[in-house]
């Protein structure tokens, strides 16, 4: 996992399996927000996870790179165990890119801090090739004329491609996004799927939450329907919109589409 | 008003239509309610009354004020019924005159006000004595009933109010330190400011200066080496007072406090995975066995009455303790005792802190050691500070998006890094209202070392009081220490609100 | 890329101690409460080194423990102190109860200073908001003044500089006229004295209050019905009023003639009209109205009149003896009134014919006839309520209510000071209630009253009693400064317990527990006061 890194991740075989999750179960209290879910993802796959509020599409997504610990199963990232290990943690967390709903950007750095931050004291990159790498990245995202401005002073959309740059500079292999559309303006949303659809042809491998079921029909290898903390449905998106498997999907479905 | 009839409700003054209906003014002033009416009667006795009262003390300035009343009043009046004010007369209408109460009361205010301030000024200025011989100022203060302020024993013990019995050749270090301070403050406002400076080397000369300015302060106020040294040290029990040293107090203790009630605030916070129940309980079962055969069999059999029996029940209390910590803490010891010291330190007052480190700190250190007073009084109001200081800390923490704690975790930052690079500093910039208000009330609390024994500020104008020149001269120095109190306090109040205003912009 | 294999065990079991993040968050626990261990121990072990060089933890029997360090709170005091609240305190008292004695008026400050401080505070809140520019401004002026000084020099200012300046005791001052009296010596009030007939009075302003609320209730569910209002608060006002009065009446009817006072010899009289006109003939006048016109024109003497003023002997704050001057200055008789501290001394000095008048409970005045030859027992009314009112006896003032100008120093004070604070935060209160809010009140119908009661209140309430809760703990923590001005509170009777016997760490164990408990007792209360609003809110 050492080897140098260029611009875009490594191959685009779809056979390495990057993520394994086994039997995943976590509780909150008693509440069992996962009921053991078990899920593979290869390398340079895109999986779009789609399911109803409070189904655990966020908390699932969430333990994989331990912003939430799961209690049973077992998750391997990239091929490192998620455990109670501290070294495994921080090395999965190198690899995982994380993009939020509210952005979640340190409001009181610029925009470029924002970005160099954790390639410099992470990363232990000197600053003028983290600042070269933020730019670059700024670059592919439509925004490199906002590199000294403060996330305050920017628009929604474009707060949004900053985090995805300041999670893309890290050069993780794996990208998770949650809902990384739900906080924006329609036509916002449009600027951070096209920078999602790019990234996605490039051969990241994504595991995204989102609700924009003409990104997951167009961009999606593969479409993941959870339920009431379950995997209820697993299936292509052509499959899963025209005919889908299960009962509740197609309830769902109905309820999203013909709204 | 003469113009205006009984109940003319379309009259004409000037050539400008006059509204004013006579049953609806006397209805929304007058008999609107019982109790308004009662009130205008009573104010309109008390108003009477008073300028009664205040003709005969002083005719010329009352007759001038009620007549600029009614003046004021009458064109207020006439300008609102011919619905033509002016800026002034519209000011005097909305703050002064919105009704006939207000201006009744505006009226005995205005009296009150005036008689107040002419008794204060009398008592200030025109029958106060300036100069500082004792004698010529008894002579002068004959001359009136009641006698004027004694002035002459403030000019006259000035040096001592400020800075008490600093060794007379040394005063250039003070200057020095205060000059410094001047010198730093001046760039500081512009270079602190400007966002073109944030990365700049100036900022970080100016920062390290001013990280220098506490020591540099500390040595030229204690001075290193004997007689022959260019600072010749000092003892600061004795050499320390006056104004400088509630300075030197409330300075040291808000930096020194700095730290600590950090350090505090992050503990109380904490989420470090606690220690496991069985643990708890193992370990409080176990002290409540070895409390049981040590302390509570041979107490139940000597025990002579039945409370004594009852208290000596007490280890029963360990697992309960233990059951407490592992609900409410979740058997976090670290936020366990940051939340101890800081809410029992918050929970007694500062003069029993204070007392506890002149009588008690002695007794906490191994027998013999002997510390000054003056450290003993700093550390313990340091040790107050820091437990008041967490808590605005923690109120600033507590104002943060977990989702700052999220995403710095997740672009992979260790917790040493989140919380330097992250968390406190928009924490700590969120707080520094509070704390300059911390500081300012430190400053005032300052004052409770004078019940202690050690000679600040107002220590001094006590001892003012006792000297033979100046007997029982007690309002002066409390005056003058009240009004520099005010100016210091307004002054970081004032910048508290630019600098919130200031963060507020920056924050968006 | 490492080789991925599926079947790679989670590794669970195969983690180094030091990178479990399980294991780290245990250690570091351990090793933070050894360290504070350490220094505990460490300073424990200095404290009872330096306390058996005291002999501070001795047992009686020689042996050292904890608990015997506190025996010393049974020896006797041998201090004074000022004043007392509830209990009697005497220096032959044991310490426990000078510091307990300290405890309850550190109690009286805090109550006095609470109620009054929020009273004060609120009003200066609601004049900060005034639309009188003048009296918004005077407001703010009090406000910054207390808040931007420091309290013990507004203390040191109010004691040293302004009541010890005041006139000497008689030449006290009178506001307004008032029955109050300011001098060096403190501040005496008049005070309302509660006669045994006030038990059945009280009953009845319950029974108003009970009336009043289901009148309320049922007044309320009328209007519902009628869709109409009709003056509720009209009407339960006035019923409670009918109620209170009548129970007045009724208390006082009832009580009939139970009170008696004892008349000498000299006095023959057999009713209050009796004493009227043995007065009538002593002062030689046909209207006891008319004297203080008489001594004013000159045609009689103050000298005069004080000689034949009545003298009533009585025990020291006898509620009897409130009751009798009180009708006695109803009637315009003249009298002095001479207290005693114990019972046979009060009857010693009637014996004597040292007193014209002789007051107390039936019993003793019955057994005190039979003593005195030609004594007669004079039946006199009460009223539920009377007023005692601080009268020039000698060098003091007797009846009324007695401030020490130790505690009136440190009450108005922390009143002062700690109203101002609550003032700023009773505007805060008010201003965060959102205009629209009131709009909406108005909007909806909503009379002035309602709008207040049921909108602007419950809103400005719960911002208000959080900031509300610790200024009251500050009050109370603050009341510590008593010792600046010589009031004896809870940390100053503990401080000269300290010094008397030198046992400090005992005491600072006793004051610090006493002031935590003060605080997390009103933290609690108002905690679940604010609870019960923001439910009631919900
Ligand atoms: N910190 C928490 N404590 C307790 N319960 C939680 C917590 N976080 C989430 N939950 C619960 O876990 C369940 C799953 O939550 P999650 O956020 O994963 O849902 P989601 O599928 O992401 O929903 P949405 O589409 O609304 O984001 C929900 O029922 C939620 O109430
Ligand atoms: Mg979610």
């Amino acid at each position: 996992m050492t080897q140098a890194k260029t611009e875009e991740p490594k191959s685009f075989g779809h056979n390495e399996e990057i993520i394994v999750c086994r039997n995943v179960r976590k509780w909150y209290g008693d509440f069992e927000a996962l009921k053991a879910v078990s899920l593979t993802v290869k390398q340079g796959e895109v999986v779009v996870i789609l399911g109803p509020s409070g189904s655990g599409k966020s908390t699932f997504i969430r333990c994989i790179n331990r912003l939430e610990e799961h209690q049973e199963g077992d998750i391997v990232v990239d091929g490192i165990p998620l455990t109670h290990d501290v070294r495994n943690i921080a090395e999965i967390r190198r690899e995982v890119g994380m993009v939020f709903q509210q952005f979640n950007l340190f409001p009181h750095l610029t925009v470029l801090e924002n970005i160099t931050l954790a390639p410099i004291h992470v990363r232990k990159w000197a600053r003028e090739k983290a600042e070269e790498r933020a730019m670059h990245w700024l670059g592919r995202v439509g925004i490199p004329e906002q590199a000294n401005k403060y996330p305050g002073q920017l628009s929604g959309g474009q707060q949004q491609r900053v985090a995805i740059a300041r999670t893309l500079t890290m050069e993780p292999n794996i990208l998770l996004f949650d809902e990384p559309t739900s906080a924006l303006d329609p036509e916002m949303i449009k600027e951070v799927l096209d920078v999602m659809r790019d990234l996605a042809q490039t051969g990241y491998t994504i595991l995204a939450v989102t609700h924009e079921m003409g990104f997951a029909r167009t961009v999606a290898d593969r479409i993941i329907f959870m339920d009431a903390g379950q995997i209820v449905e697993e299936n292509t998106p052509e499959n899963f919109f025209t005919n889908p498997e299960n009962e509740r999907t197609r309830l769902f479905l109905n309820q999203i589409l013909h709204h | 008003m003469t113009t205006i009839g009984q109940n003319s409700n379309m009259r004409t003054f000037r050539g400008r239509e006059v509204h004013f209906n006579a049953r609806q003014f006397v209805q929304e002033n007058i008999t609107r309610r019982w109790w308004l009416t009662l009130w205008l009667i009573i104010l309109v006795y008390l108003t009477g009354v008073v300028t009664w009262n205040q003709l005969a003390a002083a005719p010329v300035t009352t007759a001038l004020l009620f007549v600029l009343w009614a003046v004021t009043l009458t064109l207020t009046a006439v300008n609102e019924m011919t619905r033509h004010h002016n800026s002034t007369t519209q000011w005097l209408r909305n703050n002064l005159y919105s009704s006939l109460t207000n201006a009744l009361i505006t009226l005995l205010l205005v009296l009150l006000i005036v008689a107040g301030l002419r008794g204060f000024f009398a008592w200030a200025i025109t029958h106060a004595s300036f100069t500082t011989d004792p004698e010529a100022a008894a002579v002068i203060l004959e001359k009136f009933t009641p006698p004027g302020a004694n002035w002459g024993a403030v000019i006259d013990n000035m040096r001592n109010l400020l800075v008490f019995r600093w060794p007379r050749g040394e005063d250039w270090r003070l200057w020095f330190i205060l000059i410094w301070s001047v010198v730093l403050v001046i760039p500081s406002q512009f270079i602190f400011r400007r966002e073109a400076f944030r990365k700049s080397l100036i900022r970080r000369v100016l920062t390290g200066l001013w990280v220098l300015t506490p020591i540099l302060s500390f040595l030229l106020l204690r001075g290193v080496g004997g007689a022959e040294s260019l600072i010749p040290e000092v003892n600061p029990d004795q050499a320390w007072g006056g104004f400088l040293l509630t300075l030197v107090i409330a300075i040291f203790a808000i930096v020194a406090s700095f730290p600590l009630g950090v350090l505090l605030a992050l503990g109380r916070r904490s989420q470090i995975r606690g220690v496991p129940g069985w643990f708890t309980y193992g370990a409080a079962g176990l002290l409540t066995a070895v409390a049981l055969f040590t302390s509570t069999f041979p107490g139940l059999s000597s025990a002579p009455t039945t409370a004594g029996k009852v208290l000596a029940f007490w280890p029963v209390l360990i697992p309960l303790v233990a059951y407490l910590f592992q609900r409410f803490f979740k058997g976090n010891v670290v936020a366990l005792f940051s939340t101890i010291y800081i809410e029992t330190i918050r929970g007694v007052p500062f003069i029993t802190v204070l007392f506890m480190s002149i009588i008690l700190f002695p007794i906490f250190l191994p027998p013999g050691t002997e510390v000054l007073s003056t450290w003993r009084v700093m550390v313990a109001a340091a040790l107050f500070a820091a437990a008041y200081l967490a808590e605005n800390v923690r109120g600033g923490l507590q104002s943060l998006n977990k989702g700052q704690y999220e995403a710095a975790d997740a672009i992979g930052l260790n917790t040493f890094q989140k919380y330097r690079f992250i968390i406190l500093p928009q924490a700590l910039r969120a707080v520094i209202p509070a704390i300059v208000g911390q500081f300012i009330g430190l400053f005032k609390d300052t004052t409770l070392i004078a019940i202690v024994g050690l000679v600040e500020f107002l220590g001094v104008a006590n001892l003012i009081t006792a000297q033979p020149d100046w007997l029982g001269v007690r309002r002066e120095p409390y005056v003058f220490i009240a009004i520099i109190y005010f100016v210091g306090s307004a002054v970081m109040a004032g910048y508290s609100r630019r600098l919130e205003a200031q963060l507020g912009v920056g924050q968006r | 890329m490492a080789e991925i294999t599926p079947q790679v065990s989670t590794g669970q079991e195969s983690i180094p101690f030091w990178r479990d993040g399980r294991v780290l968050g245990v250690l570091a626990q351990i090793a933070f409460l050894a360290a504070v261990i350490i220094a505990t121990g460490w300073i424990l072990n200095n404290v009872l080194q330096n306390m058996d060089k005291l002999g501070a933890f001795r047992c009686a029997d020689g042996s050292s423990s904890f608990v015997c360090g506190f025996n010393f709170l049974r020896i006797d005091a041998q201090f004074d102190i000022g004043e007392t609240t509830i209990i009697s305190y005497d220096p032959s008292d044991a310490f426990s109860r000078a510091i307990l004695v300290g405890a309850l008026n550190t109690i009286r400050v805090a109550v006095f200073g609470i109620i009054l401080a929020t009273i004060l505070g609120t009003l200066a809140g609601i004049a900060r908001l005034s639309s009188n520019w003048l009296i918004s401004n005077i407001a703010k002026w009090y406000v910054d003044l207390m808040r931007n000084t420091p309290l013990l020099l507004q203390l040191f200012f109010l004691y040293f500089g302004v009541i010890l300046l005041l006139p000497p005791i008689r030449e006290a001052v009178q506001p307004f006229g008032l029955p109050i009296y300011m001098s060096q010596r403190g501040i005496d009030l008049p005070w309302p004295v509660f006669m045994s007939s006030a038990r059945l009075w009280i009953g009845f302003v319950v029974l108003a209050i009970f009336l009043t609320w289901i009148l309320w209730v049922v007044l309320g569910r009328r209007e519902i019905q009628l869709g109409k209002s009709t003056n509720r608060t009209g009407w339960a006002f006035l019923t409670f009023l009918l109620v209170a009065v009548v129970g007045w009446f009724v208390a006082t009817a009832t009580s009939g003639n139970n009170q008696v006072v004892l008349a000498a010899n000299t006095v023959s009289a057999a009713d209050l009209a009796g004493l009227e006109s043995v007065m009538q003939q002593r002062l030689g006048v046909n209207d006891l109205a008319s004297v203080s016109q008489a001594v004013s024109d000159g045609t009689l003497t103050q000298e005069a009149v004080d000689t034949a003023a009545f003298t009533v002997c009585t025990l020291r704050d006898d509620r009897s003896e409130v009751n009798l001057t009180a009708q006695l200055r109803k009637l315009n008789m003249p009298y002095s009134v001479k207290a005693f501290n114990r019972e046979n001394l009060v009857s010693e000095a009637f014996a004597a014919g040292d007193c014209d008048l002789y007051i107390a409970n039936k019993e003793t005045l019955a057994a005190a006839q039979t003593a005195v030859s030609g004594a007669t027992l004079i039946p006199i009314g009460e009223t539920p309520v009377r007023f005692s009112i601080p009268s020039l006896q000698g060098l003091n003032f007797t009846g009324g209510y007695k401030l020490t100008p130790n505690f009136a120093a440190i009450l108005v004070g922390l009143v002062l000071y700690t109203g101002a604070f609550i003032a700023e935060i009773v505007r805060a209160g008010i201003q965060s209630v959102a205009k629209g809010q009131s709009e909406a009140a108005r909007a909806l119908g909503l009379s002035e009253g309602q709008r207040l009661r049921l909108v602007v209140l419950p809103q400005a309430l719960r911002v208000i009693i959080p900031p509300l809760t610790s200024q009251y703990l500050n009050l109370v923590k603050n009341s510590s400064l008593a010792i600046a001005v010589g009031f004896p509170d809870l940390w100053t009777t503990s401080f000269i317990t300290l010094n008397q016997s030198g046992q400090s760490v005992q005491v600072f164990i006793i004051v610090m527990a006493s002031y935590l408990s003060f605080s997390l007792l009103i933290s609690f209360l108002l905690n679940w006061y604010n609870q019960r609003i923001s439910l009631v809110e919900r």
